[in-house]
């Protein structure tokens, strides 16, 4: 134990749970609101590889909840995903982080030989994407988003998202979460209050629910046998719930994603 | 390059179960995995896609060994490579709890049938892995004459098992 690796007060996760989640290679899809926060929690818990990937610089709007961020940064158009890195870095200096200023897509050699993923993307269609090369490589899938819509004049629904994703167990689009309509929808808008409204505090509520899965994932504290997990966030409210559609949607083994959709199509040794 | 074998928990439960079952003769059971791949800069990534168990009248009654494999075992197991796009790995399981080692015995046998599959599946990785109950090792054949231990196994389930080489060696001597 030393001042940079004390980890006493969360030994409930296991004698060894420092060991495993310093062997753990996180990949983050988006670093704005959610992701922002998952980088900084991913540094707390003690993850040692974090692979950061976003292709937008940040701006003045950004700073209502992109955590790590200051007005600094604006002012030099900094990469999302280097703030992220700094932020990692400055809780642990020890954190192995590598990031990429592009798609998700541009970057997939981060996510290979990765160990779980996080969708912090904006659009149903980025997260269908992000999940299905998830299951192309074999991981651990975990999403996380929020929406605002308007119910009336001046008055708003704020809700969102948690999604764990594994492959062989239902996904997306088994769950209910994915449907042809939501995607549909999504080509005209997303969300009523503007384009993508977000706000930190639901940010750092669902980024704090996404954590926690991956923690319980990797080091459980205690027994779970669930092959999926969608909780729901009621921001009116500020509860959360798990979701009941996928007791009416989830039938049967996942039939979105067939066994020969593993790997790189064009693998080859030469 | 780090080699990485990942498989689902259900997967991997279960090729144990089936591995598990009694031979007639042979004291322990055999079979091959159909692997997909991926790779990057710095992993090569296998991907268990399918089991293929070795059918009771595929061995060879050889009390001298665990389980021997007759031709038509690696028969059938070359025609999967040779029909799918896949590499194949020859697995069976010790029986202990722990990391498990080949045999003297299992790295020389399978010295005379893995390189076989580069014949029929040249781009794609061969080898050969072995269980125990909770844990596995392997080796893999990125060429007819070139081998490498695989130093990571994945287990993608709940919960998340990721066994690496280097961590072993760290606490081992620490």
């Amino acid at each position: 134990m030393t001042l940079e690796r004390d980890f006493s007060r969360q030994s409930f996760l296991g004698a060894e749970s420092e060991l495993v989640l310093g062997d753990v290679r996180a990949f983050v899809a988006g670093l704005g609101g959610g992701g922002s926060h998952v980088a900084q929690q991913l540094a707390h818990v003690g993850v040692g590889e974090v692979r950061l990937v976003d292709p937008q610089a940040i701006e003045a709007s950004n700073l209502n909840r992109l955590v790590g961020a200051t007005q600094m940064d604006v002012k030099a158009h900094a990469p999302k995903a280097n703030i992220a890195r700094r932020l990692i870095r400055g809780v642990r200096p020890w954190v192995k982080v590598e990031t990429a200023q592009s798609d998700w897509q541009a970057a997939d050699d981060l996510l290979k030989d990765a160990h779980v993923v996080f969708g912090c993307v904006d659009g149903y269609r980025q997260r269908m994407y992000l999940e299905r090369a998830a299951r192309r490589f074999c991981l651990p899938y975990i999403d996380i988003g929020m929406d605002v819509s308007e119910l009336g004049e001046g008055h708003y629904a704020v809700a969102g998202q948690m999604i764990v994703s594994l492959p062989g167990g239902p996904c997306m689009r088994c769950m209910g979460f994915l449907t042809q309509d939501r995607l549909n929808r999504e080509e005209n808008a997303y969300g009523d209050a503007g384009i993508n409204p977000q706000v930190v505090w639901t940010n750092g509520t669902l980024a704090s629910l996404a954590v926690g899965a991956f923690v319980q994932l990797f080091t459980p504290w205690f027994k779970l046998d669930r092959t999926y997990e969608w909780l729901e966030l009621d921001g009116n409210s500020q509860t959360v719930s798990r979701s009941r559609q996928p007791d009416y949607s989830v039938s049967g083994p996942c039939p979105h994603f067939a066994s020969g959709d593993l790997g790189q199509p064009d693998f080859s040794l030469n | 390059m780090k080699t990485i074998f990942r498989a689902t928990r259900d997967f991997e439960r279960h090729v144990r179960q089936d591995l598990e079952r009694p031979h007639q003769f042979a004291a322990e059971r055999v079979g091959f995995l159909s692997v997909r791949a991926a790779s990057t800069g710095k992993a090569l990534v296998l991907l268990a896609d399918r089991y293929h168990p070795v059918a009771d009248e595929d061995y060879v009654d050889d009390r001298r060994v665990g389980a021997m494999m007759g031709q038509e075992a690696i028969r059938k197991a070359l025609e999967i490579a040779l029909l799918d796009p896949v590499g194949m790995f020859h697995i069976h399981m010790h029986e202990h709890r722990g990391r498990p080692r080949f045999s003297p015995i299992d790295l020389r046998e399978q010295l005379k049938f893995v390189p076989d599959f580069f014949k029929v599946r040249p781009e794609m990785p061969h080898g050969a892995i072995v269980f125990s109950h909770d844990r596995a090792a392997g080796r893999v054949w990125v060429g007819p004459a070139r081998i490498h231990e695989i130093g990571e196994f994945n287990t993608i389930g709940q919960p998340v098992d990721i066994q690496s080489a280097s961590r072993r060696r760290l606490r081992f001597f620490a």
